[in-house]
């Protein structure tokens, strides 16, 4: 029997940086299959985990120039159900020798491959996401958390007998309560959506294909006062897989290996809702930053793209201005100036993000900058791209990793 | 009139927690080792995982933090649409998530001083004291 692992986030060390690249990707076609989705025509089945993931899996293996027998890793993150390693590894076609069941967010698999793979466990990891979010009619808010014990954050159901639910209310107390401190308004939290929609139209597999104008987002209706449906991620079915491979054999492939250079866990402790509506998670994520930094051996200002967990235009900004590009209470201005757009000072979410590209937990941020350092990004390519940084940001958590194009 | 709720998360501490909301008061977890209050109840500290914890009685005095509106129904019309909720920081330092007992977003301003009310409600274990907020 194959070794299997849980996967979790390993501690920043050094001594793990670069020891890891990212030598496949492959996803699933979000646009074809969110239109087929919504239509619902005669015939249309329903995705599976395993349909969807499959189909990821086949993509990024063709992609990665390597054979099926290369693969002697498996990680699975179905984020709502689906098989554990050792079945899936039968569905692809495996025999891994190691395998790793993890929770379906990315940043936490990545790191943990990469331990994996310095410790010698295996060389190959084919790491497969999906989600099913619509086709299971996933809701995310009232009474689909549980209760205690659940595993989610106490704040996604304790306060339900006060009719307070939903991560978009969390989101909704940070954008009023930064509203009142830095004199925002919805004007300026818009042009984060109509930022990353027009990121998206430069992405032909992104979700979302028409234009969003700042008047599109303030005659759109409120999910949660003060914000509106556009600031909320989209919720759609799709698969991301990314192989990942000792860097000292990742060089003789098709493409140029994409090194994980360094990452970072910040955790709120006590006292969340401090953190999470006044702080804006700063505390978490300026711990978190200043070690992935540390490990990867790179600074802030070598960061020429960042690729950030937008569940809402709100805390996306939070990130921007978190790990410090900007001042906090600039992030807005910032993005209205058009510095996250391809060839301001730092493009964010460059295939438009989980707002406008796929609600793909993170998964397809990754496979945008895997995409971006080698070249192939078309009209929305970064020239020159040396160092990448993706972030996780939960509503008390922080998980950045960086990254770094290989010889 | 009692107001339909969803359901409170009911167990060891919090049950403590609802009764003293019963008898008219709010009383949080306050840390013997570290001093600081928790919220929700919790088993041990959230900033320090001690044990020895008391309830201590708020003073019901605060201010409005930030607020929010729900105009998407997460309750299958069980809760009126729209819905108003606030963020109370109580007097001792806590957050405290809540309802405003008097007013509606277009009233609610950052810094508004609020204090302490309750209302009748009813979940499936039965009906039970809400802490609320209104106007000072």
């Amino acid at each position: 029997m194959p070794e299997a692992t849980t996967g979790r986030m390993p501690p920043s060390s050094r001594d793990l940086s670069r020891k890891a690249a990212i030598v496949g990707v492959g996803d699933t076609d979000f646009h074809q299959d969110y239109k087929a989705a919504r239509a619902k025509a005669p015939g249309y089945e329903l995705p599976t985990p395993e349909s969807l993931a499959s189909t990821a899996f086949e993509r990024a293996l063709a992609d990665s120039g390597l054979r099926r027998e290369d693969i002697d890793g498996l990680s699975v993150s179905f984020i709502y159900g689906g098989p554990n390693a050792a079945s899936m590894a039968q569905v692809l076609g495996l025999t891994p020798r190691h395998l790793i069941n993890n929770y379906g967010l990315l940043a936490g698999p990545l790191p943990g491959v990469c331990a994996d793979i310095a410790a010698g466990k295996c060389d190959t990891v084919a790491m497969v996401y999906s989600a099913a979010s619509r086709a299971i009619g996933r809701q995310y808010g009232g009474e689909s958390y549980g209760g205690e014990g659940g595993g989610a954050p106490s704040s996604y159901y304790y306060h339900q007998p006060w009719g307070w639910t939903s991560q978009a209310a969390h989101w909704a107390l940070i954008w009023r309560y930064y509203q009142a401190t830095f004199g925002a308004v919805e004007e300026d939290l818009g042009s984060v959506a109509v930022q990353l929609r027009k990121n998206a139209l430069t992405n032909p597999n992104a979700v979302m294909q028409t234009p969003l104008s700042i008047q599109d987002y303030l005659q759109s209706r409120y999910i949660v006062r003060p914000l509106h449906l556009f600031d909320m991620c989209l919720v759609n079915d799709g698969a991301v897989c990314l192989i990942v491979r000792r860097a000292d054999k990742a060089r003789d492939l098709p493409h140029k290996p994409v090194l994980v250079a360094g990452w970072g866990e910040g955790k709120v402790k006590g006292g969340k809702m401090d953190q999470m509506v006044r702080q804006r998670l700063r505390p978490q994520m300026q711990h978190a930053g200043g070690q992935a930094f540390e490990m990867a051996g790179v600074s802030l200002s070598n960061i020429q793209h960042f690729e950030a967990y937008d569940a809402s235009t709100m805390h996306l900004i939070d990130q921007v201005e978190g790990y410090g590009f900007v001042e906090p209470g600039q992030g807005l201005e910032f993005c209205k100036s058009g510095e996250m757009a391809v060839g301001g000072a730092l493009p964010v979410n460059t295939s438009g993000g989980m707002l406008s590209e796929a609600y793909m937990h993170g998964w397809s941020h990754v496979a945008e900058i895997t995409r971006q350092m080698r070249g192939e990004a078309g009209a929305r390519q970064i020239p020159g791209l040396e160092h990448s940084m993706f972030s996780l940001a939960q509503t008390d958590e922080a998980h950045p990793i960086i990254f770094e194009r290989g010889a | 009139m009692v107001e339909k709720r969803p359901d409170r998360v009911r167990g060891a501490g919090h049950d403590e927690f609802w009764a003293w909301c019963e008898k008219g008061e709010l009383r949080l977890q306050r840390c013997a080792n570290c001093h600081r209050l928790s919220w929700p109840v919790v088993k041990a500290c959230e900033y320090c995982d001690g044990g020895d914890l008391s309830w201590e009685r708020m003073s019901g005095r605060g201010k409005i933090v930030s607020w929010c509106t729900f105009e998407r129904d997460y309750y299958s019309g069980l809760l009126p649409i729209p819905w108003e909720t606030i963020l109370v920081e109580l007097e001792e330092g806590a957050l405290f998530i809540s309802n405003p007992a008097d007013m509606t977003w277009k009233e609610i301003e950052f810094d508004m001083p609020v204090k302490l009310a309750f209302t009748q409600c009813e979940d499936s274990a039965g009906v039970f004291s809400l802490p609320v907020f209104e106007r000072t």
